[in-house]
């Protein structure tokens, strides 16, 4: 009963969802504001109806009700408890039914917290909202309904894809939907003050703390994803430029170049309509890469011919919303007043720098992800594209953005001094530029390009470093005043900071494994010992061994370091899960410091060997330890008071309350 | 400069900029993207020895040769024609006799493929994309 | 029932809460401008707040305070309030629309796509549910999961597998008679049961591993039928006819007359020659009854059958009955191009023009066969 009443749940959330769209809209047009209240309890109800419809799906996944046949696609009975969890949303049908939990989510948190929003700007906030949400549980219900039952229901199911069987796949999903998603509290705001044909204070005030947590949770979304790739395919690369990785990467170029024009449009009034451009391309990007890897036109364009519905419906809400979207910007986005006026070389200037920068590598990206489908479309030619060209394109384009990352925070509002700047971050230049020589000629077969990537990482760190050291007036004040200074520093401040540093860690990360990384290949025998990266790898052999779904034969290796101290054993395994008789590898992956020693296996040989791929992949740790860094930078920008959602109503004794009490 | 001049400056240096984007990105499609063949397109326009190729078809049932250390070797085909391939590396789970498989390398002088990457599908209802639709298109394989 | 009670109940939820808007009391009405007004108090404040700290100097917050002067200034003199309160009444209208919406949306969907008549199967119902109402499979997981839990129950073990040999899970069958066999100790019957699943995971072939089975049972037993039928047949897949004749027919003739291994032995042996004068051919029951036999067993017999039949009429040819039965029996066998050769050969004796050349021709038809020219 609790899966159709999860069915149940849906469909009322799709009336719902209806109401939305269209009281508050008609309300914000006649002036009523009874009407316009209507979505703030419609989110809500909305909420709590999806999240008892995913409640009972996940019921059915955890208890192998085989009846429904999405369990029985995705699930089997001997799966572990964590992997029925988790198979909710490792499949199409649950996968888009978490995107509009959590599109509804965002929404009931506007609806909740958005007391001091002008009411049409709420309503019209709302009334977008509940369109994407309309049209995503439409598509949900007509084209893939979770809830589709079988009967007589199958004894066992089908299993979840092993290579989903992890607990990456538990966190990765909904952080990057969490991001994706987040994107359409812009989108909705955007879209709102077109419809009302004006920017209100409070828009980007608003706008700005959504994007920071989408942008967040995407920034994680993407690191686990690659992090995942990396320890779960087996090829110990964490990047591979593959469209469904771009999809996620595009919003996430985007997104942040509208945080940074939210911050111009906040604190200068600048740059309104570039920014309410940018909040509906992002979200278009997102809805993109949705269509990519829903539509399984990437799978086979073929496929994505001869079985259109689901394509074809998700490629009309992609056209509907950016289509309309950028109409109405066309429309409408003269009747937006401009903003304030800026120097060239000033904060502004470096943050459309920053934008420039941005949109155009995401352009890039685009185009590459893009060209070849169109081509095949048009042509039928077959092209692929890969590493090569984004490296042509995207590497370039990115190189000169992030030696100018440190520029920005040390410039002043509206007019700026580029010299003065570049003497306040002499210190950094230099600790960066003499680290690179470092770098050049102590690390063995440190190449010059190896040490120009770390010089750059570095460069980004001490920027971020010297900016704090700066606002805090240390070197200026005494040490005493300097310190209260540095504490009473707008967390903003931090965060920015701490972004900007992860972002140089990540840097670090790419640039040492890339350039100074080594690998071998070769076959060992038991008992053969083979030398990586100043380590040594003893193989013991090959174990046979039985998980609750799989058997593998696991490999052992005694890992000792080069004064021979035993260091730990490393085990790598060919496993099979038997109710998809699927192979996988499980590669070895030891930690050390900040680097790591990867080993996968490949086959047996004749002579009773075993071929061995084994990398020693130096500070390869830095590339999502910077990821979680950017996000924290971004959480603790979060908790900036001034940024706080509802910040006015909150503070009593503040200015805004006393607004309110006069009204 | 007068403050028109100065705004002019800036748009002109941003159009420079995206033009300069925009020349590199189709520079870049013209150079660093590799065309899909199937053997029997290597018959119709041969590819130069040394020339970099992804050829896409089906592992040649009893073809693979594993064993001689790290190197395996095997046949690439579409029932028309046939691309002999050496892969010095660990082969990906899921590459199995008469399963579709991506391959890119470069042409040996012998007409042997020297492969440093091979794609199988990615789970055990996908194969590659570009296999799919030529081997649909010539009716050598059905999608179940 | 109570399905419907609280599907009724989570849409009157929803339809009060498209409502509460106008339950409530009108809250406070603030027009835009105010809110902006709030935005930009908020900021001077927090200007002042960052000049209290020294982090901007006074020069430039008197240029950033007469900035957000200016904005003020020109937000009073944009100002215009909000719609106020008008259409109140026109939106009583709308609102009634909408929560009347709510349930006609919502049932008339459900009413189209979903199936609350379909019950819940979550495993531990399964498992549970009435024997007499179980298929076939549900009994064995069921099963399955109990020895599961109890791999010790010998019985579960000794029940569970015919019925995996039944069911074609022969791997299955010999692991379960192995089990029963190291937990209650071995029988003729076991042994033989086992050496005959081995055989059907073998495709009919008597590996050594089940002679070696049927071995032991005949230790035990020495008269066991199942055990001599597949000795015997294993001396016949050595090509060793003579041996395998003499044991069929001393079972033959040893057993009672209503054994079902009589028939079955006898068979074999007709399978052997392949030309046992009046030997009819395998008649359509006599596949009926071969499928009740062990596939490897009922493999062997029609196989002999057929090729004693083939033999027959390559002698006497003028018997369109029987060619039928050759028709049919190949292709029942998926031997269609044998068919093809044998529907030749009976043109040929017919004549291509004749009566039965016609009729065997039709018949060939309706069975796909190939045909030739």
């Amino acid at each position: 009963m609790s899966v159709e009443l999860g069915h149940f749940a849906l469909v009322l959330a799709l009336a719902l969802a209806l109401v939305q769209t269209f009281v508050p809209f008609v309300g914000a047009r006649i002036g009523s504001l009874s009407l316009m209240r209507v979505g703030e309890p419609a989110a809500i109800t909305g909420l709590a109806l999806l999240a008892a419809a995913f409640a009972a799906l996940m019921l059915a996944y955890v208890q192998s009700d085989f009846s429904v046949a999405n369990v029985w696609e995705n699930s089997h009975s001997a799966k572990p408890l964590l992997f029925k969890i988790t198979g909710t949303w490792g499949n199409h049908e649950g996968s888009m039914l978490l995107w509009v939990l959590i599109l509804s989510f965002f929404g009931a948190l506007v609806a909740a917290f958005g007391r001091n929003l002008p009411p049409t700007l709420k309503a019209n906030v709302l009334a977008v909202q509940g369109l994407i949400a309309s049209a995503f549980l439409l598509f949900i219900l007509l084209t893939s309904n979770p809830f589709a039952r079988l009967q007589p229901a199958p004894i066992e199911g089908r299993d979840l894809n092993p290579i989903l069987q992890d607990v990456g796949l538990a966190v990765h999903p909904p952080l990057l939907y969490l991001g994706y998603v987040g994107f359409s509290i812009s989108f909705s705001f955007a879209a709102a003050a077109l419809i009302d044909g004006r920017v209100d204070a409070a828009w980007a005030r608003w706008v700005r703390p959504w994007t920071l947590a989408a942008w967040a949770f995407l920034t994680g979304g993407i690191a686990m994803g690659s992090y995942w790739a990396y320890y779960e395919l087996g090829w110990g690369g964490f990047w591979f430029w593959d469209p469904v990785e771009n999809a996620s990467f595009m919003p996430w170029l985007a997104g942040t170049a509208l945080l940074h024009s939210a911050i111009v449009m906040e604190k200068r009034s600048a740059l309104k309509i570039w920014t309410v451009l940018l909040a509906i391309l992002t979200f278009s990007l997102s809805l993109l890469g949705t269509f990519l890897v829903r539509s399984g036109v990437l799978t086979s364009v073929h496929a994505f011919a001869t079985d259109p519905t689901r394509g074809v419906f998700i490629l009309a809400i992609l056209v509907f919303f950016i289509g309309g979207a950028l109409a109405l910007f066309a429309f409408r986005a003269a009747a937006l007043a401009p903003g304030g006026l800026f120097h060239p070389i000033s904060r502004e200037g470096a943050l459309v720098l920053n934008n420039l920068l941005l949109t155009t590598a995401a352009a890039t990206v685009l185009v590459g992800t893009l060209y070849p489908l169109v081509l095949e479309a048009v042509t039928g030619e077959k092209i692929s594209v890969g590493a090569p060209f984004f490296n042509l394109t995207f590497v370039p384009l990115f190189l000169p953005l992030l030696a100018a990352v440190p520029f920005g925070p040390v410039l002043s509002w509206k007019r700026g001094d580029l010299v003065g700047a570049a003497q306040r971050l002499h210190f950094a230049f230099a600790a960066a530029v003499v680290s690179a020589f470092l770098a050049f000629f102590l690390i063995d077969r440190g190449s010059a390009l190896a040490a120009l990537g770390i010089g750059l990482g570095l460069w980004l760190i001490f920027g971020a470093l010297t900016d704090l050291a700066l606002k805090a007036g240390i070197g200026k004040v005494e040490p005493a005043a300097a310190f209260s200074r540095f504490r009473g520093l707008p967390l903003s401040v931090f965060g920015t900071a701490l972004a900007h540093a992860g972002l140089g860690l990540t840097t670090l990360g790419v640039v040492c494994v890339t350039t100074l990384e080594t690998e071998r290949i070769l076959t060992m025998q038991p008992g053969q010992t083979a030398k990586i990266g100043g380590y040594a790898l003893r193989f013991e052999g090959l174990q046979p061994f039985t998980g609750p779904n799989y058997t593998e034969d696991r490999a052992r290796f005694i890992l000792t370091g080069a004064d021979s101290v035993r260091l730990g054993e490393l085990i790598s395994s060919k496993r099979l899960y038997t109710a998809r008789g699927m192979p996988t590898t499980e590669a070895g992956i030891r930690t050390m410091g900040l680097s790591q020693l990867y080993v996968s296996i490949g086959d047996a040989t004749n002579d009773g060997g075993l071929v061995v791929h084994m990398w020693w992949k130096p500070l390869v740790t830095l590339i999502w330890i910077g990821a979680l860094v950017m996000m924290g930078g971004g959480g603790i920008s979060l908790f900036d008071r001034r940024l706080r959602v509802g910040a006015p109503a909150r503070r009593k004794a503040g200015p805004a309350a006393a607004g309110e009490e006069a009204a | 400069m007068t403050r028109k001049q100065k705004r002019l400056a800036v748009i002109g240096s941003g159009m420079g900029f995206l033009a300069l984007a925009a020349a590199l990105t189709f520079y870049a499609l013209g150079q660093q993207t590799s065309y899909f063949y199937m053997p029997v397109d290597l018959l119709a326009q041969p590819a130069g020895a040394g020339d970099r190729i992804r050829l896409g078809g089906l592992v040649e049932k009893g073809s693979i040769v594993r064993g001689e250390g790290t190197r395996v070797r095997f046949v690439v085909t579409d029932y028309e024609h046939t691309v002999p391939v050496v892969y010095d590396r660990i082969l990906p789970d899921l590459f199995r006799e008469e399963q579709g498989v991506v391959v890119e390398g470069a042409l040996g002088e012998d007409g042997v493929l020297l492969a440093d990457t091979v794609l199988a599908k990615h789970d055990e209802a996908y194969m590659p994309k570009e296999v799919a639709d030529s081997l649909k298109e010539r009716g050598v394989w059905q999608e179940e | 029932m109570l399905f419907w009670v609280l599907a009724a109940l989570l849409t009157l939820i929803a339809s009060l809460a498209v409502m509460l808007p106008f339950l409530r009391r009108r809250g406070d009405q603030r027009a835009g401008a105010e809110h902006d007004l709030a935005v930009y108090r908020d900021q001077l404040a927090e200007l002042e707040q960052e000049v209290g700290r020294g982090l901007i100097s006074k020069a430039d917050a008197a240029e950033a305070r007469a900035e957000i002067g200016r904005r003020i200034l020109r937000l009073s003199e944009a100002g215009k309030p909000d719609g106020g309160a008008g259409g109140e009444r026109s939106a009583r209208t709308i609102a009634a629309a909408a929560v009347l919406a709510v349930p006609l949306v919502s049932w008339g969907l459900y009413a189209f796509l979903g199936s609350p008549g379909t019950p819940a199967l979550p495993l531990q119902a399964r498992l549970t549910i009435d024997p007499s109402q179980a298929s076939i499979d549900e009994l064995v997981a069921r099963a399955e999961a109990h020895l599961a839990d109890n791999p010790q129950d010998a019985r579960g073990w000794e029940v569970l597998a015919p019925i995996y040999a039944r069911l074609g899970r022969y791997g299955d069958a010999a692991v379960a008679y192995r089990k029963t066999i190291a937990l209650t100790g071995p029988s003729a019957a076991r042994e033989a049961a086992l050496g005959e699943a081995l055989v059907g995971e073998a495709g009919g072939i008597v590996t050594a591993e089940a002679e070696a089975a049927f071995e032991r049972a005949l230790e035990i037993d020495a008269a066991n039928p199942r055990a001599r039928f597949f000795i015997a047949m294993a001396r016949a897949q050595e090509g060793n006819t003579a041996e395998a004749r003499t044991i069929w027919e001393k079972m033959a003739a040893g057993l009672p007359q209503d054994s079902p291994w009589k028939e079955v032995a006898g068979q074999a042996i007709a399978g052997l020659t392949g030309s046992e004068g009046e030997a009819p051919g395998p008649s359509e029951a006599d596949i009926t009854a071969a499928e009740e036999m062990t596939p490897a067993a009922r493999q062997e017999m029609i196989e002999g059958m057929v090729a004693g039949l083939d033999a027959r009429l390559r002698e006497d040819p003028a018997d369109i009955e029987a060619w039928r039965r050759l028709l049919r029996s190949y292709v029942v066998l998926g031997r269609k191009d044998e068919a093809g050769e044998a529907l030749e050969r009976a043109l040929a004796a017919f004549g291509a023009d004749s009566e039965e050349a016609e009729t065997l021709t039709e018949y060939a038809e309706t069975l796909g066969v190939p045909q030739g020219e």
